[in-house]
């Protein structure tokens, strides 16, 4: 479990347009990478791509590479379930399967794969919820509905989905930007705790969160509307936000624009 | 963006640059209280001293509060904590100039041998505050090494003051550890000057000076 990325000369298109241009990049196994930047910089899209994601949309192609542990996840004879097998997601809004029980939610992506014992799938959602820090909160109404459960429950809920499946990365689309104050913290929390289990990608719009959770800070920005989306800067978190080498990050960091 | 933060930064960055100048202020009323003996000057450099103290309290309070409602970070959090920190030295610079100020005032005179060492000590002191509070606005780093220049200057003054008091001493005890404590009350003022230039540095460019 858990893996690093590589990503080599990312253009990524939505038809004939180049919404992103040019991303290299290293994510490195067991840590938090955070990506940072204005709205429409891209930074949503090159989280898409590193699952295969991005190309359900109509139109959408990618150019370049994205390398887990060396292999292309773009390569020919590579299936893009299984590559989202590997690489999970967790969305900005919640969205746990309305009329599936809390217990078959945690094992939705599981059933894909074939049956399995009871006992199997009965320890795989315990351990789950434990990973996903709920499982003191509903082990006594595992059959009630995901749907009856807070935000930020049915966020983490979403994240014990996410992990059931035992993937190499998760990735996390702006995953408290629904949440109150309260459950966003339980959400950084259990972030901690899964980058010591997984290589964990997250886009937020959040500075500050960006800087309590990760360890590494990418800093995406447009030239101008229509331009394409890049990579400004990527450093150690801790740089970033002290002294930032691009004056653009600055200025971003800093509120001076964006 | 963020316009009221930056005006309130920039605020406190004119603050403690007028900070500086008190202390100048302070140390030249404190040097002209102790060669001439003036009770009427001393008394001036206590209350700049006291005026320092008040508006560094009200700086330090604005600080704090922006550093817990802000969020600040990069060259933002830099001039926070600069101000914070540099606080502590102007304050520093402050009391040291009311220590001259205070020697004076008990009545203690320098020996006539001694005063073109000490008026050259004041002048100096004085111009480093000046300084100091000019590289904060200018935030010229260049302006950092010229201070250490001034530095030496005073260090050396102070060896000298050391080297007559070790000599022919014709003046007594009590005028003898008048004579160093307040040599070494100039040198140490000097030191908090040049701390403000490192500071400076710091600002601009992130990096801590050695």
């Amino acid at each position: 479990m858990s893996k690093g990325l590589e990503v080599k000369d990312l253009n990524i298109y939505y038809g004939s347009f180049l919404a992103v241009e040019g991303v290299s990049m290293s994510i490195e196994p067991r840590s938090v990478t955070a990506f940072i930047g204005p709205s429409g910089c891209g930074k949503s899209t090159v989280l898409r791509t590193l699952n295969r994601m991005h190309e359900v949309i109509p139109g959408a192609r990618v150019e370049g590479k994205v390398l887990l542990e060396g292999e292309d996840i773009y390569g020919s004879s590579v299936d893009p379930v299984n590559v989202r097998r590997t690489i999970g997601m967790v969305f900005q809004r919640p969205n746990p399967f309305p009329t599936m029980s809390i217990y078959d939610n945690v094992i939705a992506g599981l059933k894909l794969q074939g049956r399995q014992k009871k006992s199997t799938l009965d320890e795989t959602v315990e351990r789950s919820l434990q990973g996903a820090n709920l499982w003191n909160e509903v082990k006594d109404r595992l059959k009630k509905p995901g749907s009856g459960l807070s935000g930020g429950q049915q966020q983490r809920l979403c994240i014990a989905r996410a992990i059931a499946v035992e993937p190499d990365v998760l990735l996390m689309d702006e995953p408290c930007s629904a949440l109150d104050p309260i459950s966003t913290l339980a959400i950084e929390d259990l972030i901690q705790q899964l980058k010591t289990e997984y290589t964990i990608v997250i886009v937020t719009h959040n500075m500050q969160q960006a800087a309590r959770v990760s360890e590494r800070t990418g800093f995406f920005n447009l030239s101008a509307v229509g331009k394409p989306g890049k990579l400004v800067e990527m450093d150690d978190t801790q740089k970033i936000f002290t002294n930032p080498t691009d004056k653009r990050t600055e200025d971003y960091i800093t509120g001076r624009f964006g | 963006m963020r316009d009221e933060f930056r005006r309130a930064l920039a605020t406190a960055e004119d603050t403690l640059a007028e900070l500086a100048d008190l202390a100048a202020a302070a140390v030249a009323q404190a040097t002209v209280a102790l060669l001439d003996a003036d009770k009427d000057a001393a008394e001036s450099s206590l209350e700049q001293n006291q005026a320092l103290r008040t508006r560094l309290t009200e700086l330090e309070n604005n600080a704090y509060n922006l550093l817990a409602l802000q969020a600040p970070v990069a060259s933002d959090l830099r001039v926070l904590v600069t101000v914070v920190r540099l606080g502590a030295d102007v304050e520093r610079m402050g009391s040291l100039a009311a220590h001259i100020a205070e020697t004076a005032k008990r009545g203690s005179t320098v020996p006539e041998p001694l005063t073109p060492i000490f008026r050259q000590m004041g002048e100096v002191a004085q111009q480093m505050a000046i300084d100091a509070g000019a590289a904060l606005r200018s935030r010229d780093t260049a302006d950092a090494a010229r201070l250490e220049a001034d530095d030496d200057t005073v260090d050396r003054l102070r060896l000298e003051l050391f080297g007559q008091i070790a000599g022919e001493w014709p003046y007594g005890a009590e005028t003898a550890a008048d004579v160093a404590l307040v040599g070494r009350y100039y040198e140490r003022f000097a030191d908090h000057a040049v701390a403000i230039a490192d500071a400076v540095v710091y600002l601009v460019t992130g990096a801590v000076a050695e």
